[in-house]
């Protein structure tokens, strides 16, 4: 990195916060894709961790003025390589804007700086102690501006949707460093186009958020999460539409199999709940009170176990859901070392259950096993590649390939939440008619003419 | 009866630390009360009183036992209790370690009377009342207590109170007390075996001093558990250094690890990534060392000191030890 | 031969976590959280249960508290008690440690036979995990505190790993007798959904003073040897954040005197 742009970045951020060291910037190189699916990231970068908007706006013209790429990062916990410097970059860490700045009661909503952590949101949410952030995208490290850019989805978006469905206003630094507003604390709005929602799932391409609006909901009086254990997947599967036809809709509706929850659970020093069963349905189940949380439990056990179920279990401890949740969200982590990637495909929801049929035929094709969980409702399912003999497959490309048309041929899509980032880049192809990469190109241009803030990723 | 009596909590081979910290706070209470301090040496083979005596015991009533060799409750209340009937104390402290806290309730009811866990403060009031201040709900609220019954009884947190001074020369009598304890046929609990390792349990630990990636090898992890056993407390780690194999998954601080809440968390070398700090920003007291000064954990931090944690480890837990 | 008896001792706690304190009026607003078992209450009933399973018999749990107690009865008979006890009255009410163990041991002897008491190695409201050893010297049966490993499930003994003197023991206790157990010892099971309905219109005993024959001069405020004099809810800290940057011997030093070790509250 030239000696003028560090200078130049000392000068904006203050020395403390221009970091080069290779020991401290470590931390700020890669993000939690699993190793094979990686690109490889380079280390000639320096970290910045400006303090608000003003300054990033400063390191987005100096950026521009030298043709230095810049790389936004949130906590680092995305999985297709987005936040990945693979050229010699600034990595500007938006971890010091961390205010939760507004919460406001009246409209239902928060806002908060985009450094600030999925955990820190939800605590003080909870301190009200009547409204309640729906989305669980698993890691509660990860960061709200981190959240917003990958449109990020998760377990608890049966109820209320995925993060766009939250975001109602945003500052965003511009490629160019103009600060802009967009959107506000408005629950309808048709002014022009929607760059806000533009912005969302730009996996930081198209601007650098610095704060956002996310709506708020009341929350449930009283939660209950069933556990609910199947002899095998496809009879899991198959009972999940009959639920959801019946008009149930839980806050959650995970699927998840006996050997990776079961090393999940050990890899948090926890054990497994359920004996029997080797798949299960996890259903959070909110309501009023406990007689409404009964009597809902009640209909949906009898369709399921109609439907094959084995008996259901019942959380009501507040520790014990969390904890089924905590396992769940864990999971990832515990395969992380054996994976070569992890996939995140939605088909329509009604579908899901073919698209388990036929990822454990390819499994058999190949002659592997494809770990599978999800988020059984949303029709969005994340197989697992695994390693063989600690690397990659070397069928990997193929079989990933096989999935992706799998879930299209289903009518679904290749990413439902994770986003394209680096690593699925060459997809795209597969999944985008050449007119829309076409307009994203042109969209990108507009946005960041020089091409400065993470080029070579999302599209 | 005005003195008060401490407990030498001891395992045969060593007096327990806390004892000294007792004998520390049981001088200031006795002079306040206008009586002596003793202490209970109470063991399997003999053991020196002498320092109990140089850290300020104005008597010591000794005595031995074979079953005293093993941690058994019921052999140590009733030779406490026996010692207790022939010394006459007005207060008796006793260490709130796992033994203490599991033998202080037998002898309370055995003498059928107060008893307070946990003390983490102690006084005499102006009307001669022992008052005793211990932290319930979670060390949310301190109660003050108070006793109608005598001897009062209190179970004492380690490393709350300084240990006594030694006063070299200083003189004090030995009573050597005849115990009289039940034969073998008496023994309804029996201890088979000793088992080394304690089991790992972050989430229970007291202080917690936890390694990040500013640790360069695996062995240095003994900078770490030099300075965590200085406070009886466990070792953490971030997860990279978990990753890398250097130290197990029960040791892991975070998100996907374990979340602990001590009274005091140490982190070392960690550069706080939101995934670390889910699982322990809700520590009482959080110290944080780095190098890095732009490194998050010192937002968190109550107390952050910039600077090579080969350096200041080692000098934190010299100066600790008083070194 | 009878069959076996465990008894569990449960104690219905707020939710630590939930719970809120009025730092102005020095008190704890326990209609702020939710009411659970104490957790390490629910170790204890599991570890009867599994003895249940194992060699036959019943599981009793027995709570001393106000009448909504019973829920938390109703949750250890979902759990696998099979029968809930509840002690309740004006005359319990403020009773310490001491008090409480008097209480629960005269509710054990009224109860019958028992071979087991299981109880958490403390509350997580109180903390002082007093109670057990105390009922035991009352009942004058051995106990083994800190257990973390049920090893060995016998008729005329139990064998056990109890963290003390700063290591693992290995014991072997004859029964009757007590023991109060830590996290590690099991992971409780969640009940099903079926046992969960099943509980919810479960009876609870309810015994008074009279049912245990118990003297209510021991008890309650005027039976408790100790008394609280006061008590102080200090306001959170905020955190002091204080950052030192000189060299290691002078910034530990500063530390050292900020911490003050020796600390009194």
């Amino acid at each position: 990195m030239k000696d003028k742009v560090i200078d130049k970045l000392v000068s904006i951020a203050g020395e403390d916060w221009v970091i080069q060291d290779l020991d401290k910037i470590e931390g700020y190189l890669y993000d939690e894709t699993p190793e094979p699916a990686s690109p490889k990231a380079v280390e000639e970068v320096v970290v910045v961790k400006p303090k608000d908007s003003e300054e990033i706006s400063a390191v987005m013209e100096l950026a521009n003025e030298q043709g230095v790429p810049v790389i936004p990062r949130g906590a680092g916990t995305g999985l297709c390589g987005a936040a990945i410097p693979t050229e010699p970059a600034i990595i500007l860490s938006l971890e010091r804007l961390n205010d939760i700045k507004d919460l406001d009661e009246d409209n239902l909503m928060v806002t908060c700086e985009a450094g600030v952590p999925l955990e820190s949101l939800f605590e003080a949410v909870d301190e009200t102690d009547h409204l309640f952030f729906p989305p669980h995208p698993g890691d509660e490290g990860a960061q709200v501006g981190g959240l917003v850019v990958e449109n990020a989805g998760g377990a608890r978006a049966v109820k209320y949707g995925v993060m766009r469905n939250y975001v109602k206003g945003m500052e965003v630094v511009l490629p160019t460093g103009e600060e802009v507003q967009l959107g506000g604390k408005v629950l309808k709005n048709n002014t022009g186009y929607d760059l806000m929602h533009l912005l969302m799932g730009s996996e930081g391409t198209l601007g650098i958020i610095t704060e956002v609006t996310l709506r708020l909901y009341p929350e449930a009086k009283e939660t209950a999460t069933l556990l609910v254990p199947f002899e095998n997947r496809h009879d899991a599967m198959s009972a999940v539409p009959e639920v959801l036809k019946e008009g149930h809709v839980p806050l959650a509706l995970e699927y998840v199999e006996r050997k990776l929850i079961e090393e999940s659970a050990e890899h948090l020093g926890k054990s497994w709940p359920a004996e029997e069963g080797e798949a299960f349905l996890i259903l959070i189940i909110t309501g009023k009170n406990e007689e409404e949380i009964f009597d809902k439990s009640e209909t949906i056990v009898e369709v399921f176990t109609e439907n094959g179920a084995l008996e259901p279990l019942f959380a009501q401890r507040r520790k014990e859901q969390e904890s089924i949740l905590d396992i769940r969200s864990n999971i990832y982590t515990a395969l992380e070392e054996e994976t070569t990637d992890i996939l995140d495909v939605t088909v329509p929801p009604a579908e899901v259950g073919n698209l388990m049929d036929e990822i454990e035929d390819l499994a058999e094709e190949y002659n592997t096993n494809i770990p599978v969980y999800g988020h059984a409702a949303d029709g969005n399912v994340h197989p697992h590649i695994m390693n063989v003999n600690g690397e990659a497959p070397e069928y990997f490309e193929d079989l990933k390939d096989e999935i992706y048309e799998t879930a299209l041929d289903l009518g679904g899509v290749i990413t439902g939440e994770h986003g394209i980032g680096e690593t699925r880049i060459k997809n795209l192809p597969m999944a985008l008619s050449e007119e829309e990469r076409v307009l994203m190109g042109k969209i990108k241009e507009v946005f960041d003419p020089n091409g400065v803030l993470n080029p070579g990723k999302a599209v | 009866m005005s003195d008060v009596m401490v407990f030498a909590e001891n395992n045969g081979n060593k007096i327990h630390p806390v004892s000294y910290e007792l004998l520390g706070k049981g001088k200031e209470l006795a002079d306040k009360l206008g009586g002596e301090l003793t202490a209970a040496l109470l063991s399997g083979t003999s053991l020196p009183a002498g320092e109990l005596i140089e850290r300020g015991a104005d008597r010591v009533y000794r005595g031995t036992a074979e079953r005293l060799a093993e941690p058994i409750e019921s052999s140590y209340r009733e030779v406490l209790v026996q010692v207790i009937e022939e010394a006459n104390p007005e207060v008796i402290l006793i260490g709130a370690t796992n033994f203490g806290r599991s033998l202080a309730p037998r002898v309370a009811m055995a003498l059928d009377t107060s008893l307070t866990a946990d003390c983490t403060g102690l006084d005499i009031d102006e009307e001669k009342n022992f008052v005793q201040i211990r932290p319930a709900f979670s060390g949310n609220i301190l109660a003050h207590i108070k006793s109608r019954t005598s001897p009062q009884l209190a179970t004492v947190r380690y490393r709350v109170f300084p240990e006594a001074g030694i006063e070299e020369g200083k003189e004090g009598e030995v009573i050597d007390v005849e115990l009289s304890l039940g034969g073998e046929d008496t023994k309804q609990v029996e201890v088979l075996e000793e088992r080394r390792g304690k089991k790992v349990n972050l989430e229970d630990a007291e202080v917690v001093v936890a390694a990040g990636r500013g640790l360069k090898k695996e062995e240095d992890f003994e900078l770490i558990e030099d300075l965590a056993s200085f406070f009886d407390g466990k070792v953490g780690a971030s997860r990279p250094l978990v990753d890398d194999g250097w130290i197990g998954r029960a040791h892991q601080v975070g998100y996907s690890g374990r979340r602990v809440k001590p009274r005091i968390y140490i982190a070392c070398g960690i550069s706080g990534q939101s995934q670390h700090l889910a699982g322990m920003k809700d520590s009482d007291m959080i110290i944080a060392i780095n190098s890095d000064p732009s490194a998050p954990i010192f937002d968190y931090a109550d107390y952050g000191l910039v600077g090579d944690l080969y350096e200041v480890v080692p000098e934190l837990t010299r100066q600790l030890k008083g070194e | 031969m009878p069959e076996p008896t465990y008894i569990v001792l449960i104690k219905q706690v707020p939710d630590m976590d939930e719970v809120e304190f009025d730092y102005e009026e020095g008190r704890v607003d326990r209609s702020s959280a939710p009411l659970e078992p104490n957790p390490f209450d629910l170790n204890a009933l599991e570890e009867a249960v599994k003895y249940k399973e194992e060699l036959g018999g019943e599981v009793l749990a027995i709570s001393m508290g106000p009448k909504q107690a019973e829920s938390t009865l109703k949750d250890a008979i979902a759990r696998g008690a099979d029968e809930g006890i509840l002690l309740h009255g004006r005359e319990f009410a403020g009773s310490d440690t001491w008090a409480t163990s008097l209480a629960l041991a005269h509710a054990i002897e009224t109860a019958g036979s028992c071979d087991i008491i299981f109880a958490g190695e403390k509350t997580v409201d109180g903390d002082t995990g007093q109670v057990g050893p105390e009922v035991a010297e009352y009942l004058d049966i051995p106990h083994v505190a800190f257990v973390s490993d049920v090893t060995k499930r016998g008729e005329k003994e139990i064998q056990v790993e109890s963290e003390t003197w700063g290591a693992t023991y290995l014991k072997s206790m004859n029964l009757p007798g007590l023991i109060t157990v830590t996290k590690d010892v099991n992971e409780p099971r969640l009940p099903s959904f079926k046992d969960k309905q099943r509980a919810r219109k479960a009876e609870i005993t309810t015994w008074g003073i009279d049912d245990i024959s118990i003297d209510p001069d021991n008890l309650g405020v005027t039976g408790s040897p100790t008394r609280v004099a006061n008590m102080e809810v200090p306001p959170p800290e905020e955190r002091e954040s204080l950052i030192l940057r000189e060299d290691p011997g002078n910034s530990v030093n500063q530390l050292l005197e900020k911490l003050d070790l020796g600390r009194e509250n």
